[in-house]
């Protein structure tokens, strides 16, 4: 008997602390974000506890605790799920959120809503721990619709603006037509597998019918921003930094993914959920690449980059590789959380420019910020030995050398490529060549604050992928053997993406500017989707709507075709019809001439 | 038949004539109305009291009950004709005219 219970009910327990000290006077100064990081900080080393129990003894444990209401033979209970993804999850995000709250402290300085601040990123992480160690459905969609609205109030943060609310809005429409998936699934495992607990729902029915799996996929895509369902994801980009950091790269983003990963075991079964994973993640991950070529806003870049790493995380669910997945959701956290630490400190120096075509030359100015961004940039393109390479690199070696779809793993790879060569792009406009930003002279880098957030990331960008991958039990066999030329796919891809990237981008130093073509356009408006689907269908929709009730029923069924018709038609025979003259005279002479005629023509003795 | 008769069909006659040819008043046509009903009223008269056909004596009193209906209904259309137009000439009752 040892204290994994304990330990994991301690770190729960722990994060809501601060919720609680929230009524009291210790919100009302500055002292609070020193709390509710320290907490942080502590939960954190209490879940390495039971992690490093885990790895050691492979010890997994459901936690069942509180009976909270049986519905005639439906019983729903509190109860976690501590296995191989919960535990590995539960410390990466921890330290991601305790990296990301010291960086707001810095950022969010001047704010004078700060310990709202504090406390909505807190409730944020609450839900987001409810989520990944829900052991049924209604706790994780608890989490799930929790994750949803701090998401929401977080990207509105400054509902000032205009442009803030509409995208808040956005994200939570978009994750609404997830959650329609969501409650299919549910709705279909309680009816068919009478429960919402992941135990009996896997030992049941090994291979469910297509439709609580398609629902599931619809979810994953509505909260994992996939194509048709993603562009709440870029305009997400309006939140604060750190929100962008914490929520839509590293922890709410995945939730979807998380719950595929969750249900591998009714995928592993399936393979039409298999393809359409696949070809879902293949089109995210292809369409959203290209989308940020062609970006000018350096966080718009980066969002558009994690959406297209989920496309990837995606067509590895479909590739029936769950842990590699998670692998990647691990890895991936680390490095797209601190390029967007690094983001946020180029723009709070720069007085908030945002955008890459006025920033230049600060390779020499921010030393530390630069070595973080490219280090972030090569973790991110899978460069050997970093942290992105333990995972990514598996992932294209499954996908080359297994049966699947050759479109889909073309698109993959074309992604790959086009990994790096936005990444040169970051890299290119942000930090070589001349400085294109008005001159400013208070631009450092001196505030711990800011500096030891990004460097306990770069630490763990760089060495997380070995100690991960060294540590962790096998779930899978890996491939032992391939040719050469499949296992340098990844590298060779992104070579020659580096390659011409750097080429192209040198040639555009000194060029007159051009008007941009339509296709760049297409790419710059995101392909037209969010123009074409946000405004034409719902305008269709209710102007047909509104016609079908006023013009047919009302002006056409009720008023003309009878009441209308009849007037219309009697009056016309009226005045067809009748044609007095009031010749009264004439009338009467013709009475008298046809009174004679006839006495003339009937007595006249002949 | 006898020289009477024909007397009073001869009125009765030129009263009808004259209320399908009148010119412009409409008096005149309720005045050959009047004409023509006390010719038809001496006619019934004298026909039934010269057959001794005792049955149908009412007749001529209830024709002149009917008569003076009319008349009366003639009049207050005369009466309601001058209000409108101040005179009772023919060429003024054009309303159903289309």
């Amino acid at each position: 008997m040892n204290m994994f219970t304990s330990f994991i009910l301690l770190t729960l327990l722990i994060l809501m602390a601060p919720i609680l000290m929230s009524t009291t006077n210790l919100y009302k100064n500055n002292k609070y974000q020193y709390y509710v990081k320290n907490i942080t900080l502590c939960a954190f080393t209490t879940s390495l506890i039971p992690a490093m129990m885990y790895l050691h003894t492979n010890q997994e444990m459901l936690i069942s605790n509180w009976h909270w209401v049986t519905i005639q033979t439906l019983k729903l209970t509190l109860s976690f799920k501590m296995d191989y993804f919960s535990l590995m999850f539960i410390p990466v995000a921890l330290f991601i959120t305790w990296s990301i709250m010291e960086f707001s402290m810095w950022y969010m300085h001047s704010d004078p809503y700060i310990n709202q601040f504090f406390k909505y990123l807190l409730l944020f992480l609450i839900t987001m721990l409810i989520l990944v160690t829900a052991n049924n459905l209604f706790q994780l969609f608890i989490g799930w619709e929790g994750v949803g609205i701090m998401s929401f109030l977080l990207i509105g943060w400054w509902f000032g603006r205009a442009d803030a609310n509409t995208a808040a809005l956005q994200a939570i429409l978009y994750n609404r037509i997830g959650d329609i998936g969501f409650l299919l699934s549910m709705a279909w495992f309680l009816s068919n597998t009478n429960t919402w607990d992941l135990q009996q729902i896997f030992m049941l029915n090994q291979s469910p019918p297509n439709l609580p799996l398609m629902g599931l996929v619809l979810a994953a895509a509505g909260k994992s921003a996939q194509f048709g369902l993603h562009p709440w994801l870029p305009s997400a980009m309006e939140g604060p930094t750190p929100v962008s950091a914490l929520l839509h790269s590293s922890t709410m983003v995945v939730a979807g993914i998380f719950l595929l990963i969750r249900f591998h075991p009714l995928m592993e079964n399936n393979k039409f959920a298999q393809t359409m994973a696949l070809s879902l993640g293949a089109l995210t991950t292809l369409f959203t690449a290209i989308c940020a070529l062609t970006q000018n806003d350096i966080k718009k870049i980066i969002a558009f980059s994690t959406s297209s790493q989920l496309g990837l995380m995606m067509v590895t669910i479909g590739l029936n590789q769950p842990h590699l997945a998670f692998l990647h959701i691990c890895t991936h956290a680390f490095f797209k959380a601190m390029l967007f630490l690094c983001s946020g400190s180029i723009i709070h120096n720069l007085n908030n420019e945002q955008d890459i075509r006025k920033m230049g030359g600060l390779y020499k100015i921010l030393p530390f910020t630069t070595t973080a961004l490219i280090v972030g940039c090569l973790a991110l393109t899978g460069m050997p030995f970093l942290a992105g390479f333990y995972s990514k690199d598996p992932i294209i070696e499954a996908a080359t050398s297994s049966y699947t779809n050759a479109w889909a793993l073309l698109l993959t790879l074309t992604a790959t490529s086009l990994t790096a060569i936005y990444s040169t792009r970051i890299i290119f406009f942000t930090l070589l060549g001349q400085p294109r930003f008005p001159p400013l002279t208070n631009i450092n880098e001196n505030n711990p604050l800011l500096i030891n957030p990004i460097k306990r990331l770069l630490v763990g960008s760089i060495f997380t992928g070995f100690i991960l991958t060294n540590n962790i039990p096998p779930m899978t066999t890996p491939l032992m053997t391939m040719p050469l030329h499949l296992k340098m796919t990844a590298l060779t891809v992104t070579t020659l993406g580096f390659i011409l990237a750097f080429e192209i981008n040198l040639n555009t130093q000194y060029l007159k500017h051009t008007h941009t073509s339509n296709f760049s356009k297409f790419l710059t408006l995101l392909g037209y989707f969010p123009t074409t689907m946000h405004r034409l269908p719902p305008y269709l929709n209710l102007s047909m709507s509104q016609k079908l009730s006023t013009s047919l029923l009302d002006l056409a069924w009720l008023e003309i075709i009878l009441p209308k018709t009849a007037s219309f038609i009697q009056m016309k025979a009226s005045t067809l019809t009748s044609n007095q003259q009031g010749l009264i005279k004439l009338y009467f002479l013709s009475f008298l001439i046809t009174i004679i005629l006839s006495l003339i023509l009937f007595n006249c003795p002949e | 038949m006898s020289l009477v008769h024909m007397n009073i069909i001869m009125a009765f006659t030129l009263s009808f004539m004259g209320l399908l040819m009148y010119r412009s008043h409409l008096m005149s046509a309720l005045l050959c109305m009047e004409g023509m009903m006390l010719s038809l009223f001496v006619l019934v008269a004298l026909v039934v009291l010269n057959s001794h056909f005792t049955l149908a004596s009412m007749m001529p009193i209830i024709l002149l009950v009917f008569a003076a209906c009319e008349a009366a209904i003639g009049l207050a259309l005369l009466v309601m004709i001058s209000n409108t137009y101040g005179t009772d000439y023919v060429q003024n009752l054009n309303l159903l005219q289309c």
